[in-house]
Formats: C-alpha cells, sequence, structure tokens
C-alpha cells in the first residue's frame, strides 16, 4: 500500500465527524461549562469548537488519540483564546471590578447542592478544568495530561489540589 | 479505570454528586453542531504537517545523497584511468635573432599513467620541451633481466642517445636494473614502446615542460645584448676621452660575456629539449604487477568517495548550523513554556 493511500486509510471521513460530534457533544459542553463558569459562553465555545474541529477533521488522527481528546484539546484552545480576548478586553476597557457577574443558578449542571455549586464557582478556571476532565469526564490520567499539555504526573497532582479545595469550599459554605 | 481508582474515597460522595449533576447540551445547541458538515477530503491529499514532513525529507535527502553517489561514481568509474592536466599556456615571443616563430603550445604537462605506452604523451611537435618518462617494468626472471637491460642498452645506442647511468643488481631470486638514458626526443616513443614490452608495466610516469619561451627570452635578451654591443663599438670608434673610452670598453666586455652566458645557457636548454630522459627501472619479483581496479570496483570507490565528501559537508554544516538550531530550539522551547505559564495564569486568574 502506498504512502498516499495509507494516510487516506486512517483518515475519518464526514461520517465519523457526524458520529463524534453526536457522542461528545456533552461532554465538550460540559468541559467549556466549567472552564469558562458560564454556560451561555460555554455554548457558543462548545459551538466555535465543532466548527472549527470540522475545518480540521482531516488532521484528526486517530492513533494519536481518540476523538473525545482532540475535541477537548480544541474546545480548550477555544477557551483560551476567548479568556485571553476578554483579558485583553477588561484591560483595554478598564472595568474589570465591574464586569464580576453575580452566579447563576445550577451553571455547573442540574441538581448540585447550592454548595457545591458555590464552591465550584470560587475555584479557579486551571482547577475546575482538571476536575471536569478526570472526575465528570472521566478521562485517563494520560488523555487529561494531553489535554492540559502536562505530565500525567503534574495532572494527579493537579486533580489532587483540586479536590481538596473544593471539598474545603464546599465546607465553608456548608458552614456558612 | 474504575472511578475508585480515579478519586480518593474521602472525595468519592462529591464525585458521584459531580458526575450525576453533569451539564448538558441544549437541542439549539445540539442543532447547531449537527449542521456542521466537514469539507469532503481529496481523493490525494499530502498531509503536511512537520511531524510528517522532517522524516520525510531526511529520507529524501538521504536518498539523493545515495543517488547522487551512486550516478558519479558510474560517471568516473567507467571514465578511463589516464589523466593529463595542462597547467598553463605559454605566450610565445618570437623576435629578430631568436629561433624562428612557432605556434604556442601547453607550457608543460604532466601524464601519470599505468597503462600501456601507446597513451603516453608526445612531444609538441615544432616546440622546445623537456621530456622526462620513468617506466616501471617487471620481468619474469633474472636471465630475462639481464637479456632485457642489455637490449636497452643497445637501443639506445642505434636511437641516437646514451647511457647516463646504469644500476644492474641480481642477489638471491630477484633482481634490479635502473638505467637512466637520454634518448633523442624524436624517437623517445619508440624508446618506450619497446621498453614497455620487456615485460609487465608496473607503472609510467611522463613529465613534459615546455622550454620555448625560456629559450625565446634567452634570445630577446641576447639580440638585444649585440644591439648593445653594437652601438658601443660604433661609439668607441669615434673620439673620446680617455675616461670615457676605459668605461665603454668595460661595459663592453661585461656585455660581451654576458651574451656568452647566455647563449651557454640557451643551447643547454635547447639541448636539453632535443634529448628526452628516460628513467628505465626493470625488476624481478614473485608479485605480478597489481591489475587496474576494474570498472565495479572503481564505481564503488568512487560513490565510497562522494557519500564521505557529502558526510563532511554535512557534519560542516551541522558544525556552522548547530548553535543556530540549538538556540532556535531553545528558543522555541522558552516560548512553548511562557505561552503554557501564561495560559495557566490566565486560567488561574478566570
Amino acid at each position: 500500500m502506498s504512502p498516499l493511500r495509507r494516510i487516506s486509510a486512517v483518515k475519518p471521513g464526514a461520517r465519523d465527524f457526524a458520529e463524534a460530534a453526536e457522542r461528545h457533544l456533552d461532554d465538550v459542553h460540559a468541559f467549556l461549562v466549567y472552564l469558562t463558569g458560564d454556560r451561555n459562553v460555554a455554548e457558543e465555545l462548545t459551538s466555535e469548537t465543532f466548527a472549527r474541529a470540522c475545518e480540521r477533521w482531516g488532521r484528526y488522527d486517530p492513533r494519536r488519540g481518540s476523538a473525545r481528546t482532540w475535541l477537548c484539546q480544541l474546545a480548550r484552545s477555544t477557551a483560551l483564546d476567548h479568556f485571553r480576548a476578554e483579558d485583553r478586553r477588561r484591560r483595554r476597557e478598564g472595568r474589570y471590578a465591574l464586569d464580576v457577574r453575580e452566579p447563576e443558578d445550577a451553571v455547573f449542571g442540574e441538581g448540585l447542592s447550592p454548595a457545591l455549586e458555590g464552591a465550584l464557582a470560587r475555584l479557579s478556571a486551571a482547577e475546575r478544568e482538571v476536575l471536569v476532565l478526570r472526575v465528570v469526564l472521566e478521562l485517563d490520567g494520560e488523555s487529561a495530561a494531553r489535554v492540559l499539555g502536562i505530565s500525567a504526573t503534574a495532572c494527579s497532582t493537579r486533580l489532587s489540589r483540586a479536590l481538596q479545595k473544593l471539598e474545603r469550599e464546599v465546607s465553608a459554605g456548608v458552614a456558612a | 479505570m474504575s472511578r475508585l481508582e480515579l478519586v480518593d474515597d474521602r472525595f468519592g460522595k462529591l464525585a458521584e454528586e459531580l458526575r450525576a449533576g453533569r451539564p448538558v447540551a441544549s437541542d439549539e445547541l445540539r442543532a447547531r453542531v449537527s449542521a456542521f458538515r466537514p469539507a469532503p477530503r481529496r481523493r490525494f491529499e499530502l498531509d503536511l504537517s512537520f511531524r510528517r514532513l522532517v522524516p520525510a525529507v531526511g529520507i529524501a535527502a538521504l536518498a539523493a545523497a545515495v543517488g547522487v553517489a551512486g550516478v558519479l561514481g558510474i560517471v568516473h568509474g567507467s571514465a578511463p584511468t589516464h589523466r593529463a592536466v595542462a597547467e598553463a599556456t605559454a605566450v610565445h615571443r618570437s623576435t629578430k635573432g631568436s629561433l624562428p616563430r612557432r605556434p604556442p603550445a601547453r607550457a608543460s604537462a604532466y601524464a601519470f599513467s599505468a597503462v600501456t605506452s601507446a597513451d603516453a604523451l608526445r612531444a609538441t611537435s615544432g616546440r622546445l620541451q623537456q621530456y622526462d618518462a620513468v617506466l616501471r617494468v617487471r620481468v619474469s626472471d633474472q636471465r630475462e633481466l639481464s637479456k632485457r637491460t642489455q637490449e636497452a642498452l643497445r637501443l639506445t645506442g642505434k636511437l641516437g642517445g646514451y647511457v647516463v647511468s646504469a644500476r644492474y643488481a641480481a642477489p638471491g631470486k630477484s633482481g634490479q636494473a635502473v638505467l637512466v638514458l637520454r634518448v633523442p626526443v624524436e624517437h623517445v616513443q619508440t624508446a618506450i614502446a619497446q621498453f614497455s614490452g620487456y615485460g609487465s608495466l608496473v607503472a609510467q610516469q611522463i613529465v613534459l615542460k615546455d622550454l620555448q619561451r625560456r629559450v625565446d627570452d634567452l634570445g630577446v635578451r641576447i639580440g638585444r645584448l649585440r644591439a648593445e654591443i653594437a652601438s658601443i663599438e660604433h661609439r668607441l670608434a669615434g673620439s673620446l676621452t680617455p675616461e670615457q673610452r676605459t668605461a665603454l670598453e668595460q661595459r663592453l666586455q661585461r656585455d660581451r660575456n654576458r651574451v656568452e652566458r647566455l647563449r651557454k645557457a640557451r643551447s643547454s636548454s635547447v639541448g636539453r629539449a632535443q634529448l628526452a630522459r628516460v628513467s628505465l627501472t626493470m625488476l624481478v619479483g614473485p608479485k605480478p604487477a597489481a591489475a587496474p581496479a576494474g570498472r565495479f570496483r572503481r564505481t564503488i570507490d568512487d560513490a565510497g568517495s562522494v557519500l564521505l565528501r557529502e558526510l563532511e559537508l554535512l557534519v560542516y554544516a551541522l558544525v556552522v548550523a548547530g548553535p543556530l538550531l540549538a538556540i532556535g530550539g531553545a528558543g522555541m522551547l522558552a516560548g512553548r513554556s511562557v505561552r503554557r505559564r501564561a495560559d495557566r495564569r490566565l486560567l488561574e486568574r478566570s
């Protein structure tokens, strides 16, 4: 088999993309909800992530990781672009302090206790992203590390710290 | 991976709650995403990602290097081994009183060969050239050595030449005869052909050195001095003070001496050009003359040389470009690290 044909053979087609989008939409959406802490922004970013994925679907190589991992990487990159743009906007407009939103109800999921919801809101995006990947989406350590661009050990450390902080925040919320 | 492995027991309940309440995409978002359709892929699409491009370029460069070496090896391997290098071209100047004007030719030529005497360089007809030949011939036994030595001496005399030196030694089963001969240049080809036929020609070296320019220069200088002598003689015939006469006579004598020296030098050069110097070594020994390398062997040797040269160039390029590549690579790694740190800070702030 020629290299060209071999490359073509492993390349996913349009039908594969539709399947991957349907199967992993909730995962990507949940990841972005946790990352941004805002459902509306997460919806926009999810849409943008899949638009990018659609454009780059030809570059996706199943041998280098699952579609879910690849989509989460794209989602993270999209979210980072959003955060950078927001950061620039806030600096430019000088109203960072005024831009603090009131926490919405049930941002991070349906049926979460108010204490847990509040605790999640108080975590940073960096802490929430490792939580969502490892706990909510149940990605293995290696895949989660690949999405975050760090080593598996560093990912494990971050998860441990994030969970400890979440527990502290929940306890503080309950006590309050 | 089980959930117990994933999260510490302390956080089990927390994790269960997070999973149970995981956010779900709205129908509107689902519809929006399901509308995306990737563009149909071309049948033969080359993926030029960096990770694939680097090994592909490396393999292509390696194939090109081996291919070039192979082609050059074949081209050079099939070429004859005889090499002649022209070193310079003389500008011939002829003046009144000098030797007749002759066409310009190679000032000197060098040839080294292990082929038959038929390939030997010939002196350029009509030009004065110093012709030196060195021949090394292997003969079968001592009897043959003795016979061929005598033949060589006889042939030299017959061709109008003479023996400068002759050394003959035949201890044990080996033997060697070293003859230094002067042969008229017009017969040197005949002599070389004959000498080469005495046995197996092991080596042959011929050096041609053009003497025409030197002889012409000497002729020009002699002509000038003669004109000057004539002028001095003319002045001496007139009326002069004793001091002037003495000075002119001294100058006249000096010029005459110089003319004589130059004439001798010119005669010597002409003599050298008329007699070729042939150094003939004949030897007896069990080792047969080494056969010229075959075409395949030459091809392999030449290809190996080209590959070695390519390797040298690669090492040179790496030495030159290595520090720049290292700096570039370090810069890229540092940039990536800085970007990741900035992203992390951004996420921690968000």
